[in-house]
C-alpha cells in the first residue's frame, strides 16, 4: 500500500471512527447506566439517515437535515421509551432483547414502505463538497468537517457528562442505579432522558454519515453490530471508552477494506468476541 | 489439627483495595457443630465463599479430609463432601419443594444426571430418598407446592434440605435461622443438633442463644480476623468478643 | 411428587399427526420446507426454553450443516443419509468446539458472542470462495436421491424423510426435557448459582446442550441443501439466525411443538401475505412486541391455556 493510500485511510477511519463514536456513545450511556440492552439502536441511526434523505431532497440543504433530524429522532426514541420499553425494565435482558429487536424491525419495514427498498445517495453540503490540501495530497473537505464536528460534540458531552447535574447523575447512576432512585433522583426521568438523549446521538451520526455512504435500509443491522462492537470493547458506560473503541473500529475497518474486505468484518466481530472472553470490561471499562 | 475434616490456613480475600479476610484459619473437627459469629462486615460470609469455592482466596489453603481443595470449583466441592445453604434464600421457586430437593439428590447420583432416554420418576430410591428428606425436614406435606410459594421459614429449611441432598461430610449453613419465627427456630435448633450424628457442621449465626448452647467450637471474626476461638463457655466470657460486638454498636 | 414433563404426551401425538396430516391440506414442497424450519427452530427452543440460553447465531450451524451436506453430495457423491449424518455430526462438533468457549459468558454477553460468531462465519463463508461459493452459494447439487436402492424422487417421497427426521428430532428433544438431564437443563435456567451449589457442572451441561443443539440445526441445513438444490449464503447470514428466534418465540418456546407452530405460521403468513403486502414483517414485528408483553409461551400457550381452561371446567361443571 502506498503512502499516499495508507495516510488517507488512516485519515477515512478517523472520520468513520469519530461517526461510530457518535454511534456508539448513546448506547454505552443506555447500556451502562440503564442495564438496558437496546437493539433498536441501529434503527435511530437509520432513520435518521433517511430523515436526512428526505429533508435534503425537500429542502436542498444539508443545513436543515442536521439540524432537524437527530431532534426529531430524539423525540422518537423518547416516545417509544414512553410508549413501550418503559414497560420492560423489569423483563429479562433477553425479553429486552427480543423487544427492541422487534422494533428496530419495524422501523426498518416503516422505511421500506416510505421509500422503497434501493440505496439512495445523500448529496454533500455545498459548502463542503470541494478539497482539502494537505501538504502534497488532497483531501475530500467534507470528511474532514465530520471529524472537526464531533470532536466539538464530544468535548460538549465531555462537559455535560463531567460538569453538570445531569452528567453527575448519568455517572452516580451507572455506578448504582439503586442509590441514585433512593436519593430522590427521579430515576425515571433520568432514563427517558437517556435514551432520547442517546438515540439522538446515534440520529446525528446516521446523518453525518449520510453523504458519505448513501442509506439503505439494512443499515440498521450494522450500524447495530458497529455500535455493540465499539461499546464492548471500548469498555460500558464509558465516555472515552466509546471515543477509543470507535477510534479503534473505524481505523481497522478502513485500513482492512482495501487489504482485505471479507476480513475487515470479520475481525471486527473476532474483536467483539475476544473482548468480551478475555476482558469483559473492555479498554476503559471497570472490571 | 491433622485430624481436622475441614481445614483452612491463612486465607486472605481482597476486593480491590479492600483486605476483606486477612490470615483467617480455622478447624473443623467431624461430628462437630462450629460456629462462626461476628459483628456485620466482619467477613464471615466472605470466609464461607472462600471454603464452599463461591471465591476463589487469594492466599491460603483449604483442605478438606486432607485433600487441598483450595482451588476447586464449588461443583466439585460437592463432590468432595462438602454442601452449603445460602443466607439469601437461594432455591429454585418455580420448582415444586419435592423437585427442589430431588435435584439435590440426584447430584450426589453422578452418572443419573446424565441420563437422557428415561424418566427421572423411574428412580424410586431418589425419589424415596428426597421423600425422607422432606419428611426429616417437616414439610413433606407441602412437596407439591411451588418453593416460591412457601412460607419463609418452610424455604429457610428448603435451603439447608437442598444441601443435605448430598449426603455432606460437612454442611456450611449460612445464617440458617435468618428470619424465622419461633417455632420454625426450635426445629431448625434440634434439626441442626441431629445432624451432628452424620457430618460435620459449620454454621454462621446471629442468634446468640442458639450459637451457644447448641456449638462445640466458636470462632469469632472480626474486620476480616479471627479474635477468639474456643468452646462456648471460653467464649463467653472472652473480653475481647464483648469489645468487637459492643465496639461495632457503637 | 413428581412435577417432570411426561413422555409421550399429549404432545408428542398432536405434533406427530400434524406430521402426517400437513401433506393433505398443502403441497408437499411448502409442507418440506415449513419441518425443515421447524427441526431448525427445535435447536433455538431447546437452548432458550430449556436452559434459558437466547442464541442469535443458530444460522451458523445451519450454514455449515448446508455447506457440508452440499459438497459431500456434490463433490463426493455420497447417498442422501450418510450426507444428513455427515453433516449433523459435522455440526454437533463444531457447537461443541464454539460452545466450550461461547456458554463461557452469560445473559447478554452469552446473546452477543453468539452474534459475533455468526458473523464471523458468515463472512469466512463468503471469503471462502472457493469451498463455499461465495456470494452466489454453492451450486451444481444432484437432484436424485435415493436411500438404499429406493428413489426419492417425488417432493411426497423427500417429505416423508423430512418428516421421519423432524419427529425422530422432536423426540429427542421431548425425551430430553423429560429426562434428568432436561431437569438439570431446567435447573440452570431457574437458578444458575444453585445449581452449581448443589454439586451440577454447569458449563459442560450448556455445552452439552448447545451441542445437541447445533447438531438438530445442522441437520435442518443438510436437509435444506438436499431440498433446494444449492445452498445460498443468506442460510448463513445474520437474518437466517434472527428468522430462527422469531420462529421460536411465535411458536412458544416453552415446549419442543412450539417449533413446528412456529415455523408453520412464519412460513404461511409469509407465502400468503407477501404476495398481498411487501412489507408484512412489520406485522410480525408488531406479533413479537405483543407475544414478549402478553404472550410469553407463544401460539402454543394457547392451546395450554385452553385446555387447562377446559380441565378446570370439567372438574367444577
Amino acid at each position: 500500500m502506498s503512502a499516499q493510500l495508507l495516510l488517507f485511510q488512516i485519515l477515512n477511519g478517523l472520520g468513520i471512527g469519530m461517526i461510530y463514536f457518535l454511534l456508539s456513545v448513546g448506547l454505552t450511556l443506555i447500556f451502562g447506566l440503564m442495564r438496558f440492552v437496546n437493539f433498536a439502536h441501529g434503527a435511530f441511526y437509520l432513520v435518521a439517515a433517511y430523515l436526512a434523505f428526505a429533508i435534503t431532497q425537500a429542502t436542498g440543504s444539508f443545513w436543515w437535515a442536521l439540524a432537524i433530524a437527530p431532534v426529531l429522532v430524539g423525540l422518537l426514541a423518547l416516545a417509544v421509551e414512553r410508549v413501550l420499553l418503559r414497560h420492560t425494565y423489569a423483563m429479562t435482558h433477553q425479553a429486552q432483547i427480543l423487544i427492541t429487536f422487534a422494533v428496530a424491525l419495524l422501523a426498518q419495514e416503516v422505511v421500506i414502505f416510505v421509500f422503497g427498498p434501493q440505496a439512495q445517495n445523500v448529496p454533500m453540503p455545498a459548502e463542503f463538497s470541494g478539497i482539502v490540501s494537505l501538504g502534497p495530497y488532497v483531501y475530500p473537505a467534507y470528511r474532514l468537517a465530520v471529524v472537526g464536528c464531533v470532536t466539538l460534540i464530544a468535548i460538549v458531552l465531555w462537559f455535560v457528562v463531567e460538569r453538570t447535574k445531569l452528567g453527575a447523575t448519568l455517572r452516580a447512576g451507572s455506578e448504582d442505579t439503586e442509590m441514585v432512585g433512593l436519593l430522590g433522583i427521579n430515576v425515571d426521568r433520568v432514563f427517558m432522558t437517556t435514551f432520547a438523549l442517546g438515540g439522538a446521538l446515534a440520529g446525528l451520526a446516521g446523518v453525518l454519515a449520510a453523504p458519505l455512504r448513501g442509506v439503505e435500509p439494512f443499515m440498521s443491522v450494522e450500524a447495530l453490530g458497529i455500535a455493540f462492537v465499539v461499546v464492548v470493547v471500548g469498555g460500558l458506560g464509558t465516555l472515552l471508552g466509546a471515543l477509543l473503541g470507535g477510534l479503534l473500529i473505524g481505523l481497522v475497518q478502513s485500513i482492512m477494506s482495501t487489504v482485505w474486505p471479507q476480513g475487515a468484518q470479520l475481525m471486527i466481530y473476532a474483536a467483539m468476541a475476544i473482548v468480551i472472553l478475555a476482558r469483559p470490561a473492555g479498554l476503559m471499562g471497570r472490571s | 489439627m491433622a485430624d481436622a475434616l475441614l481445614s483452612a490456613e491463612e486465607v486472605g480475600v481482597r476486593f480491590g483495595d479492600f483486605q476483606a479476610l486477612s490470615g483467617m484459619s480455622i478447624a473443623v473437627e467431624p461430628h462437630t457443630i462450629h460456629a462462626l459469629i461476628g459483628p456485620n462486615g466482619a467477613g464471615k460470609t466472605t470466609f464461607f465463599n472462600a471454603i464452599t469455592g463461591v471465591r476463589r482466596p487469594d492466599t491460603g489453603r483449604i483442605t478438606l479430609e486432607g485433600r487441598p481443595i483450595t482451588r476447586a470449583p464449588a461443583y466439585r466441592r460437592v463432590r468432595y463432601g462438602m454442601a452449603r445453604s445460602f443466607q439469601v434464600t437461594n432455591i429454585y421457586p418455580a420448582l415444586t419443594a419435592c423437585e427442589n430437593v430431588r435435584l439435590a439428590v440426584q447430584a450426589r447420583h453422578r452418572r443419573e444426571g446424565w441420563i437422557f432416554w428415561r424418566s427421572p420418576a423411574a428412580r424410586a430410591d431418589i425419589l424415596d430418598e428426597t421423600g425422607a428428606l422432606l419428611s426429616q425436614l417437616g414439610i413433606l406435606d407441602r412437596a407439591n407446592t411451588r418453593a416460591g410459594e412457601l412460607s419463609h421459614g418452610a424455604q429457610r429449611l428448603l435451603e439447608i434440605g437442598m444441601a443435605l441432598g448430598a449426603n455432606p461430610r460437612i454442611i456450611c449453613l449460612d445464617e440458617p435461622l435468618a428470619g424465622m419465627g419461633i417455632d420454625d427456630v426450635h426445629r431448625t435448633k434440634s434439626l441442626i443438633t441431629d445432624l451432628r450424628k452424620r457430618m460435620a457442621v459449620l454454621l454462621i449465626e446471629h442468634n446468640m442463644s442458639v450459637v451457644l448452647s447448641i456449638s462445640d467450637q466458636i470462632t469469632v471474626m472480626s474486620q476480616g480476623r479471627k479474635i477468639a476461638a474456643g468452646t462456648p463457655d471460653v467464649i463467653r466470657n472472652d473480653p475481647s468478643v464483648r469489645a468487637a460486638y459492643l465496639g461495632s454498636a457503637a | 411428587m413428581n412435577d417432570q414433563a411426561r413422555f409421550p404426551d399429549r404432545t408428542t401425538a398432536l405434533v406427530l399427526v400434524l406430521v402426517v396430516l400437513m401433506p393433505l391440506v398443502m403441497p408437499a414442497t411448502l409442507a418440506t420446507q415449513i419441518l425443515i424450519f421447524a427441526i431448525a427452530t427445535l435447536s433455538v427452543i431447546l437452548l432458550f426454553g430449556s436452559v434459558g440460553l437466547l442464541s442469535f447465531g443458530q444460522g451458523l450451524y445451519l450454514g455449515a450443516g448446508a455447506y457440508v451436506a452440499g459438497l459431500l453430495l456434490r463433490d463426493v457423491h455420497i447417498g442422501l443419509l450418510p450426507a444428513i449424518l455427515a453433516a449433523t455430526l459435522a455440526t454437533t462438533v463444531l457447537a461443541a468446539l464454539l460452545g466450550a468457549i461461547i456458554v463461557r459468558r452469560r445473559d447478554i454477553y452469552f446473546v452477543m458472542l453468539t452474534l459475533a460468531f455468526a458473523q464471523m462465519a458468515y463472512f469466512a463463508a463468503l471469503a471462502l470462495k472457493d469451498f463455499t461459493g461465495g456470494e452466489n452459494g454453492l451450486s451444481g447439487l444432484p437432484r436424485n436421491f435415493g436411500i438404499s436402492g429406493l428413489p426419492i424422487a417425488s417432493p411426497l417421497a423427500f417429505y416423508g424423510l423430512t418428516g421421519v427426521l423432524f419427529s425422530l428430532a422432536f423426540l429427542l428433544v421431548q425425551r430430553l426435557n423429560a429426562s434428568p438431564v432436561g431437569s438439570v437443563l431446567v435447573a440452570i435456567r431457574d437458578n444458575e448459582a444453585r445449581t452449581a451449589a448443589i454439586g451440577y457442572n454447569v458449563a459442560i451441561y450448556k455445552l452439552a446442550a448447545f451441542a445437541i443443539a447445533g447438531g438438530i440445526v445442522g441437520l435442518a441445513g443438510a436437509l435444506h441443501a438436499a431440498f433446494l438444490g444449492f445452498v445460498p449464503p443468506t442460510d448463513i447470514e445474520l437474518e437466517m439466525s434472527q428468522r430462527l428466534v422469531v420462529m421460536g418465540l411465535i411458536g412458544g418456546v416453552g415446549s419442543p411443538a412450539g417449533s413446528l407452530i412456529g415455523a408453520a405460521f412464519y412460513i404461511l403468513v409469509s407465502e400468503g401475505l407477501s404476495q398481498v403486502w411487501a412489507r408484512w414483517m412489520a406485522l410480525i414485528a408488531l406479533l413479537i412486541i405483543a407475544i414478549v408483553l402478553y404472550l410469553p409461551g407463544g401460539l402454543w400457550s394457547i392451546g395450554a391455556r385452553l385446555s387447562a381452561a377446559a380441565k378446570r371446567e370439567k372438574h367444577h361443571g
